[in-house]
């Protein structure tokens, strides 16, 4: 065993032969070589090749991906989300309270009602009635619901004038909550003093009445007749 | 390939070194030898021991008593394995490496030698208080809490000597390895520590402590053991080879991106579990993103030996063949970890054999491997003698390759299949298990105590018949 410890360095590098099996590197010349690689990145030595590119969109991809999947899987980042599948009203803390908002009631009213009514809510004399200090819009909300969703048509008396109506079906195009806000507007506005309107009290109606044609005036007044001022 | 020349040469092909001054090798032997002898009995005891708990699920009475229930034997066993193993020898291929990469000489050695011995002495009494009962739920803190303290106090003075060695290098360019190692060097005792203090001496409540587990056991796996596996690689593959890494400039990414993901890939090993479900998101995102430096690895470790005959020359060198055997086996466990991070797949293979297997690849296809050529490479130069039976390395190699082959092969088949079998509701539970398993179990752990009982008996006869002579050796200098 002595003379095997004594066995001259074999795996001392030699000069001049690289890349021989047993030559191996001395630990100075591996640390010297490779911080000499990263320095020398921009001379393509011998080995490059289009890994980089490929390596950059790769990467960049992987990036990209994990943006995307956190922000779709992460519960808005609240503590209070446990699983993916809980639904979507638990992420705003509880189910969410519908509450009649005008203001957006007034931008729906602009877009899907004024054609006929005007901005103003007083119609056109002789063609359209008004909707400002008319009682068909006051009272028990019913009544503008089942207008909004089915429409009316035939010989219709507001405020002492009769008018020829022939109002569409607006509200079957609209939802529960959108139909609400906007009676909540009609119901508040140029004068106009009743209760908000619920969307539990919309989805309510639509279901009532299904899906049937425009109601006579005189079918909906006996539904529903007009209050006393 | 057993009768190439070239390879029966290789084994005993390494005396000496390079032109080291011989007082800080003799400074260095004291600790390392004791770190890595120390390594190897824990190695054996662990392999007794995973041999005791697989004929335990073949023949549950086996050895009854109090003390050697299954799950002592294999929280022992664990532990063992990871503190007594691994650890230990990380402290011995750590600090050579860095020594030898810095040209380090190792002043006041003695305090490494007291740090190894202090952990060493915790972590036997940890073992023996695990079979006396007196444990934690938690997996590899299983340990009293008061073993702690005393574990990272031990480290301090035995692990923290590579980043010693790294802040006095001669020279301003560092190598990849050296980031490696200082970061896990890091890594350790940071995480070790508040892991102690989350879960065990003033524990958070429930969901903050399996959270605070989880990422202490990503932590200990990927950034203590893997990154020191991995500058363990990046050191040997060009070394041997005698050649550059292919894409070394990508290596500083690796190294980053490496260290910035691994300690966030935690909380997906918890999907489903009632932690925020964004914290869930990012422990899968952060799994994924490993696959960034996987690659960057892959293209340095397999691209090397890809080129002019690398693989060949692996093949023939004792050292390369475990080496590569780990590179390998590392790229295999990330891309495995990565896909099977995604929800879908996590949610059928969890709870299965099959996340065992994937921690068997990391532990032993991948660091285990790394760890015996590394010691292939540094025993012969720091005992100056030859490796005494090419025969026992042969077996060596063989045993444990086929054996970690074979049991993580099983590991994840049967895993992927129960799991599937689990989430449909038509297939009873009994009939998910399957006997023939623990059996093949069992031949698998004969296997590994088989290899490492060569291991050992090469190992320590080498270091005892050359202790005298260099003993006297470095004195008479």
């Amino acid at each position: 065993m002595n003379d095997r410890n004594r066995q001259p360095d074999r795996n001392r590098p030699r000069q001049g032969s690289p890349g021989h099996p047993s030559d191996g590197l001395t630990d100075g010349r591996l640390v010297e070589l490779h911080s000499q690689l990263s320095r020398d990145k921009d001379e393509p030595a011998q080995g490059f090749s289009l890994t980089p590119i490929f390596i950059v969109f790769l990467f960049c991809g992987f990036g990209f991906w994990a943006g995307l999947y956190l922000t779709r899987n992460s519960g808005q980042f609240s503590p209070g989300v446990f699983d993916l599948d809980a639904p979507k009203a638990v992420a705003d803390n509880g189910p969410k309270v519908f509450e009649p908002d005008a203001a957006k009631g007034e931008k729906l009213f602009l877009v899907n009602c004024a054609a006929c009514h005007q901005p103003t809510g007083l119609g056109v004399p002789g063609a359209f009635p008004p909707l400002a200090g008319s009682p068909w819009v006051a009272g028990a909300d019913e009544r503008i619901i089942k207008a909004v969703l089915a429409g009316l048509a035939g010989e219709i008396e507001i405020k002492g004038i009769k008018y020829n109506g022939n109002m569409p079906n607006v509200g079957v195009a609209l939802k529960d909550a959108q139909i609400a806000n906007i009676a909540t507007y009609v119901r508040s506005a140029w004068g106009n003093s009743a209760e908000p309107v619920m969307d539990t009290k919309v989805a309510e109606v639509r279901k009532a009445i299904g899906a049937r044609g425009q109601y006579a005036p005189k079918e909906l007044l006996e539904a529903h007749p007009l209050e006393a001022k | 390939m057993s009768q190439d020349p070239n390879h029966r040469r290789s084994p005993g092909r390494s005396p000496g070194s390079q032109s080291r001054p011989p007082r800080g090798e003799a400074q260095l032997r004291g600790p390392f030898l004791l770190c890595f002898g120390s390594a190897i009995l824990w190695l054996l005891l662990a392999s007794v021991l995973g041999l005791i708990a697989s004929l335990k699920l073949q023949v549950p009475s086996f050895l009854n008593s109090e003390c050697l229930t299954f799950g002592h034997v294999v929280a022992a066993q664990k532990n063992i394995f990871i503190y007594g193993w691994a650890s230990n020898a990380l402290f011995a291929v750590n600090l050579w490496l860095l020594s030898q990469l810095g040209r380090f000489e190792l002043r006041n050695g003695w305090l490494a030698t007291l740090g190894g011995l202090v952990w060493n002495a915790a972590l036997a009494y940890g073992v023996v208080q695990i079979f006396a009962g007196n444990m934690n739920g938690f997996n590899l803190l299983e340990m009293p809490r008061e073993v702690g303290p005393v574990l990272i106090a031990a480290f301090l003075l035995v692990g923290f000597w590579p980043i010693v060695a790294f802040a006095r290098r001669p020279t301003e360019h560092s190598f990849a390895s050296q980031w490696f190692v200082v970061g896990a060097s890091f890594v350790f005792p940071i995480v070790y520590a508040l892991t102690q203090l989350l879960v065990l001496w003033c524990p958070a409540f429930g969901p903050v402590q399996a959270l605070a587990h989880s990422w202490f056991i990503q932590n200990l796996m990927l950034l203590w053991l893997g990154a020191s596996g991995l500058a363990a690689i990046y050191y040997f593959i060009p070394k041997v080879l005698g050649r550059p890494l292919h894409g070394y400039y990508l290596a500083t990414v690796a190294f980053w991106t490496y260290f910035l993901f691994a300690g966030a890939t935690a909380p997906s090993s918890l999907l489903g579990s009632p932690i925020p479900v964004w914290v869930q998101s990012v422990g899968v995102v952060a799994s994924i993103m490993m696959v960034i430096p996987i690659i960057i690895t892959a293209i340095n470790f397999h691209g090397t030996l890809s080129q002019r005959g690398g693989w060949a020359q692996a093949w023939n060198s004792t050292t390369l063949r475990f080496v590569a055997f780990g590179a390998v086996s590392f790229t295999l466990a990330g891309l495995l970890s990565t896909v099977f991070s995604t929800r879908g797949l996590n949610a059928a293979v969890r709870f299965t054999e099959f996340t065992q297997g994937q921690e068997q690849l990391l532990t032993y296809a991948f660091l285990t491997m790394v760890i015996f050529g590394a010691a292939y490479f540094i025993l012969p130069r720091l005992t100056g003698a030859l490796w005494p039976s090419a025969k026992l390395i042969h077996l060596h190699f063989w045993t444990t390759a086929l054996a970690v082959i074979g049991s993580v092969a099983v590991a994840l088949v049967h895993g992927y299949q129960s799991g599937h079998q689990l989430l449909n509701p038509a297939v009873t539970m009994t009939q998910v298990g399957s006997a023939s398993l623990a059996f093949a179990g069992s031949i698998f752990a004969v296997l590994f105590l088989i290899g490492h009982l060569a291991f050992a008996l090469n190992a320590f006869s080498m270091i005892f018949s050359s202790s005298a002579p260099t003993a006297s050796e470095a004195q008479s200098d």
